[in-house]
């Protein structure tokens, strides 16, 4: 087993001074501020001079604000599943591929890494408009007869949100697939399992902590992915950073805002605590041996 | 409770700063900071106004610093006492935010030589107008073969599926709502009329954009074909060969004011001034208003020609009659509710 117990007590002590300059910088530029947040949020006026948890009850009892809430988290969930089974295949694929290929896989997945979001989400745009490619196409094949409306739709935003995330579903997934040592599909198969039930007894649970680690950076990076919400999704689709921005900026009224970031902050820690959750029963699996 | 957020803010911030800087208390002298708005804005000032401001005071430091009107508030405010900007540029919303926080000092308007000048709207005391920005119809020519001439157009059955507008964040969409509910009897103080003016667009809306940035790349996509429009962006497109024109529609093209502000406790006062002086200019505002800024000038000195003439009016004269003016004071009042009710109600 390589479950190693060697001297913990020598190597804590030297990571914990190692990462006391990024602690430090993330006392005092997150955890302060965010204690900042939270001390405004506990205000009932926009100037922030009298205590209460009015925006609070305002938020909780508001169904257009727990809808807003509620929806954001739904978005999330769709762009994650939509990069699960669209990334799934190229981890694999990755994994059975010899090395040119290989090569090919990783510049296709870390390629949009290296364009700004602003760019990608351009690009969508230029490929779900009306006069854009997608409806181009299907036009001169005489497959429709009027333009699709792409742009501005939910689907349209799942699509762009799924491959601006894409990356982040993948790179895990790669890894926690490249760990799983391919004798065990081989032995799953001599002793008489299909492909299928190799890929779901076998495969799926050893890939678990990839798929695990893949949708919360996706699930946490689509919900909060304003610039590409908003330019896909436009300005009758409402999110919770549109509806925080919306507070913040132009109507100033920053405790109201300031309780939204802390509501939408909870509920995606409660995610992924669900998704970690989730996690550690997997790595029980994994090891199982 | 003494301890308010802006207090806290600008004490926690004074206290980094001093410990950051030592020496930032004895050295006060610092550039001219002029917080401009970004791109096309950024562009001209940087071309422009800053050239003429430094050859009349004799080659003062300036900093030009672009950010929105919100993020300046958000900075003054941070820290009131030693502001890090000494002229700030607003639309009509923002400026009242900022002059309701007492943020910006009054504009000494006697000492102005060009003040007096300005057309009357412009003449604000807490901060004259440099300049106007202007709402209208845009239309893409290749598809809409007859210029639209009112409002009421966007309405008609031949635009199904093929208007853009913008959401209540922007002044350009709000500003367009209140202006729609004038159409159909209602005022600043009451827009019921335009929400339910938009209410029957529906069928005709294709985007409802999230800012007037985004609401132009549409045209750009073909997505949509007409939509109410900002005259500068307009030919910022125009100029990069997008087929779109703008048209002020006969109930008058929409002006808001664009108002430059002398920052409260700003340590270059006198040059801030001087700075203001510049752009009400009759020089600045001429350059400014020929390509490719096409800005419209305040300053009724200023002999309209090329494009704004063509398009918006050839003396201030025209301009007075074709323009319309909105009370921002009443707008700020109720826009929370109006912007919560748009939120709630439109969905396409």
């Amino acid at each position: 087993m390589k479950s190693a117990t060697t001297a913990p007590g020598d190597v804590t002590s030297f990571s914990l001074g190692l990462a006391l300059p990024l602690g430090l910088a993330f006392a005092i530029f997150f955890v302060l501020p965010l204690a900042q947040l939270f001390y405004l949020s506990l205000h009932n006026d926009t100037a922030a001079t009298v205590w209460g948890l009015g925006q609070y009850i305002k938020f909780l009892t508001d169904p257009f604000s727990l809808a807003v809430l509620g929806s954001t988290l739904l978005l999330g969930a769709e762009v994650t599943l939509a990069c699960l089974v669209l990334g799934y295949p190229i981890a694999w694929l990755y994994q059975r591929s010899g090395s040119r290929v290989q090569t090919l896989i990783i510049m296709i997945v870390l390629l949009p890494l290296l364009t700004s979001v602003v760019v990608r989400t351009f690009a969508w745009i230029v490929i779900l408009g009306r006069q854009g490619i997608i409806n181009s196409v299907l036009q001169s094949l005489g497959l429709i007869g009027t333009p699709l409306r792409m742009i501005y739709t939910q689907g349209g935003l799942i699509a762009a949100l799924a491959q601006v995330q894409m990356p982040l579903m993948v790179l895990p997934l790669i890894t926690a697939i490249g760990r799983i040592d391919p004798n065990l599909s081989d032995a799953s198969a001599s002793l008489g399992a299909g492909s299928w039930r190799t890929f779901v007894k076998v495969m799926l649970p050893l890939s678990m902590p990839g798929i695990i680690a893949g949708c919360t950076l996706t699930y946490a990076a689509a919900i909060t992915a304003f610039i590409t919400q908003s330019l896909v999704g436009g300005g009758q689709m409402l999110f919770m950073p549109m509806y925080l921005y919306q507070q913040a900026s132009t109507l100033q009224n920053w405790p109201f805002a300031a309780a939204i970031s802390i509501i939408f902050l909870f509920a995606v820690l409660a995610i992924v605590a669900l998704f970690s959750t989730l996690g550690r029963r997997a790595r029980g699996y994994g090891d199982a041996r | 409770m003494m301890l308010d957020r802006r207090r806290l803010l600008t004490s926690a911030l004074t206290l980094g700063a001093m410990h950051a800087f030592p020496g930032m208390s004895l050295a006060q002298a610092r550039p001219l900071v002029f917080a401009t708005f970004t791109g096309s804005w950024e562009e001209a000032h940087k071309a422009v106004l800053v050239p003429a401001f430094r050859k009349a005071n004799a080659d003062a430091a300036i900093v030009l610093d672009p950010m929105l009107s919100v993020d300046q508030i958000a900075k003054v405010n941070a820290a009131k006492a030693n502001p890090p900007i000494d002229v700030m540029l607003h639309d009509p919303g923002p400026a009242l935010v900022a002059i309701g926080q007492d943020l910006v000092d009054p504009f000494p308007a006697d000492k102005s030589a060009y003040f007096k000048d300005l057309i009357p709207e412009a003449q604000d005391a807490m901060g004259p107008a440099p300049f106007f920005q202007v709402v209208g119809l845009t239309y893409n020519p290749e598809t809409v073969k007859t210029p639209p001439t009112s409002w009421a157009d966007l309405w008609k059955p031949e635009f199904k599926g093929k208007v853009g507008i913008t959401n209540l964040n922007s002044t350009l969409g709000t500003g367009w709502l209140v202006e729609i509910a004038r159409m159909r009897g209602g005022s600043e103080a009451n827009v019921d009329e335009g929400f339910k003016a938009l209410e029957e667009l529906k069928p005709n809306l294709a985007a409802v954009a999230a800012n007037p940035g985004a609401l132009a790349t549409l045209f750009q996509q073909g997505q949509i074909d007409i939509s109410p429009g900002n005259f500068n962006a307009i030919q910022i497109l125009k100029a990069r060969g997008v087929p779109v024109e703008f048209v002020a529609p006969k109930e008058g093209a929409i002006a808001f004011k664009t108002t430059i502000h002398i920052v409260k406790n700003s340590p270059n006062k006198e040059l801030a001034f001087k700075l203001i002086e510049a752009a009400l200019s009759p020089e600045v505002q001429t350059t400014l208003m020929n390509s490719p800024y096409l800005i419209v000038p305040t300053n009724t000195k200023v002999a309209m020609s090329g494009e704004i003439a063509k398009v918006l009016a050839k003396d201030t004269a025209e301009l007075k009659k074709k323009f319309v003016f909105q009370d921002w004071k009443k707008i700020n009042e109720q826009r929370a509710s109006w912007i919560e009710k748009f939120n709630r109600d439109i969905k396409i």
